[in-house]
Parts: C-alpha cells; sequence; structure tokens
C-alpha cells in the first residue's frame, strides 16, 4: 500500500471516529446504531497502521494487491449497513403504519360516541 | 352472519357518493369507507352524507387500507368482511353472490370474477392477468380465472390468516400464500363497469413493476408457504 492511501485511510478514519464521538456526546446518534461506525473506522486506523499484516493476509487470500483488499473490506462494510439501515427503514414504516391505523379508529370511536350523545 | 363491505377510497370524491348508493340501495350489509388521506375531498363529501367513514392521517396504499378495514371488522366482530372498490367499477347486485359462496361452506375466500363464464378479451392488460393465473396454476395446482379481480370476500379464518401475517398486500401473490396454508378460493362471475372519473391505483406506467414484484413474490416468497399445524 502507498504511503499517501495509508495517510488518507488514517485520517479520514480518525474523524469518522471522532464524529461518532461527538455525535453520541450531542445525542443526535444513538449508541447501538453509532457502534458499528466506532468498530469499522477502529478498523481502518488498525490497517492503516499494520499494513504488512493486511498485505499477509490479501496474498493468503489471493488478492492482487493489498489495497483491493482494504477497498473489499470497505464495500463489504457499507454494504451491510444498507442493508441493516433499509431493515430498519421498513421496521419503522410499519410503526408509523400501525400508529396510522390507531390513530383512525381512534378518531372514529370518538366520532361515533359525539353522535350518540347527539341522538340522545 | 354479520357482513360488512370495506370500500378503499384514494381521490374518490367524483365516484363514492354514487358507489355507496349502489351498495346502500342493493344490499343491506353494513359498509365503511376508508380514506387513504385523500388529497381532494372524498372526506368532506363522505361527512356530508354521513357515511361511515375511517380516515387515515398518513397515505399508505391499499394494503394499509384492507389491513385497518380488517382490524376494524374484527374489533367490530364481524363474519364476513367484502373488499369492494369506491371508484365504481363493482356493482353491489353481485355481493350477496360471493356472501352466499362463504354462508354455504363451500369456500373461505369468493372472488368476484370476471371470467368465470366468460372469456378474457384481448389486451395488454389481459395479458399480464393471463400470465398471473398461469403461474399461480403453476405453483398452486388451482386456476384462478381473475387474479387481480379486487372484489372478494373473506370469512373468518382468511382474516385471521390475514391479520396474522403483516406482509399481505390484497393482490394476487397473497392468493397463492392462501391456498398454500389450505383456504379454500372460489370464484363468481360478476360483471365489472369502466371507471367514470379519476385514476385507478394501477397507473398503466406502475404496471410493469406490479407485474415484477408479483412474480418475484409468488416465485420466491409465498410458494414457499408452510400449512399451519
Amino acid at each position: 500500500m502507498s504511503i499517501t492511501l495509508r495517510i488518507i485511510l488514517f485520517v479520514f478514519s480518525l474523524i469518522s471516529f471522532g464524529l461518532c464521538v461527538m455525535k453520541i456526546k450531542q445525542s443526535k446518534l444513538k449508541m447501538n446504531n453509532s457502534i458499528i461506525w466506532m468498530l469499522g473506522s477502529f478498523l481502518l486506523i488498525l490497517m492503516s497502521i499494520f499494513t504488512d499484516v493486511v498485505g499477509w493476509i490479501s496474498s493468503l487470500l489471493g488478492f492482487m494487491a493489498p489495497v483491493n483488499f482494504v477497498f473489499f473490506i470497505i464495500i463489504t462494510f457499507l454494504l451491510i449497513e444498507v442493508f441493516l439501515n433499509n431493515m430498519a427503514i421498513s421496521n419503522l414504516n410499519e410503526k408509523v403504519k400501525d400508529l396510522d391505523h390507531y390513530i383512525a379508529i381512534k378518531e372514529k370511536e370518538e366520532e361515533d360516541r359525539e353522535k350518540e350523545k347527539n341522538n340522545k | 352472519m354479520k357482513v360488512i363491505l370495506i370500500i378503499p377510497a384514494y381521490n374518490e370524491a367524483l365516484n363514492i357518493e354514487k358507489t355507496i348508493k349502489d351498495v346502500t340501495e342493493n344490499t343491506d350489509y353494513d359498509y365503511v369507507v376508508v380514506n387513504d388521506c385523500s388529497s381532494d375531498d372524498t372526506l368532506e363529501v363522505c361527512q356530508k352524507n354521513h357515511f361511515n367513514v375511517l380516515s387515515l392521517p398518513v397515505n399508505y396504499g391499499l394494503t394499509s387500507v384492507v389491513q385497518l378495514g380488517m382490524k376494524y371488522a374484527k374489533k367490530n366482530d364481524y363474519d364476513i368482511i367484502v373488499q369492494f372498490d369506491g371508484d365504481g367499477q363493482h356493482q353491489a347486485k353481485y355481493v350477496k353472490d360471493l356472501v352466499k359462496q362463504i354462508e354455504d361452506g363451500s369456500c373461505d375466500i369468493a372472488i368476484g370474477s370476471r371470467f368465470v363464464t366468460k372469456k378474457k378479451p384481448k389486451s395488454m392488460r389481459m395479458l399480464g392477468s393471463g400470465l398471473l393465473t398461469s403461474i399461480i396454476k403453476l405453483t398452486t395446482g388451482k386456476t384462478i380465472k381473475d387474479p387481480t379481480s379486487g372484489m372478494r370476500a373473506y370469512n373468518r379464518k382468511a382474516i385471521d390468516e390475514f391479520i396474522r401475517n403483516k406482509s399481505l398486500t390484497p393482490e394476487p401473490d397473497t392468493l397463492v400464500y392462501m391456498m398454500k396454508k389450505g383456504i379454500n378460493i372460489k370464484e363468481v362471475q360478476v360483471e365489472m363497469s369502466e371507471r367514470e372519473f379519476g385514476e385507478s391505483y394501477l397507473k398503466p406506467l406502475k404496471s410493469m413493476e406490479y407485474m415484477m414484484n408479483m412474480f418475484l413474490s409468488i416465485i420466491f416468497i409465498r410458494a414457499i408457504t408452510r400449512k399451519n399445524i
């Protein structure tokens, strides 16, 4: 891995790590959502420091160059994250729909009650 | 048995009055209009005429509307639910035939089908319908001649199944799921008219996406459904 890539990786992962910590402190991010980002950026920091290990693993797995291995890790990480996000969105969608139904039924009940009152 | 018609309405201000008139004149069943957060004055029309209406504060589409209708019917202890379009395509006089089939106990879901005794006309839309028929035949071995028909009657058994699984939509793939669960489906010949005003839930541009969804859902998800033990 070239020295520039190492520096870029190191700096960016430091920034994202710091950002995570800051956002949790400002309570704009939930702890369990951010843990995966913290782990991810920590992994990137490790990879930019211990390039020998990265080179050894990538040759073991048959990658053409260590940098490909790094990209592979990043892409895998992002794909997993997008998938988890999608699941979370579906989940939220379902919850909002339940609330939607709840409101509709409650409003209906109230209306019916008022109608009964007026009839009496 | 207590019967209720669920009438989904999304921007049907021009059609809804006629539909309800048709329902109240030709049947003596209860009904509930489910207004899916229409942007026109569907709700105002319903309130002005004192229709029995449920109004959703957020638009979520047909699936959500039918699910809400089922919840409402369950809460008020109805035995049979009939899904009936609010756009004036369905004719209330045929609802009796569907309900009768269920009351006789000859089936759990009755579908108001256009093509039991009559032949399908040839058009793009019917080509899609034919494809769905053959894929349902392939996965379940049973023939549903009009799988996209929106006029369906469900009994308690089918309603419970519907409420249990939140991913079910009021679409053909659910029929496959139901058949795999051992629910009897029967088709009853009905006639449908063309809609007079407004747009349908299924716009022509969206029908490609709809077909893709149905195919993937039927083949990869609903075809592998296990029967309740």
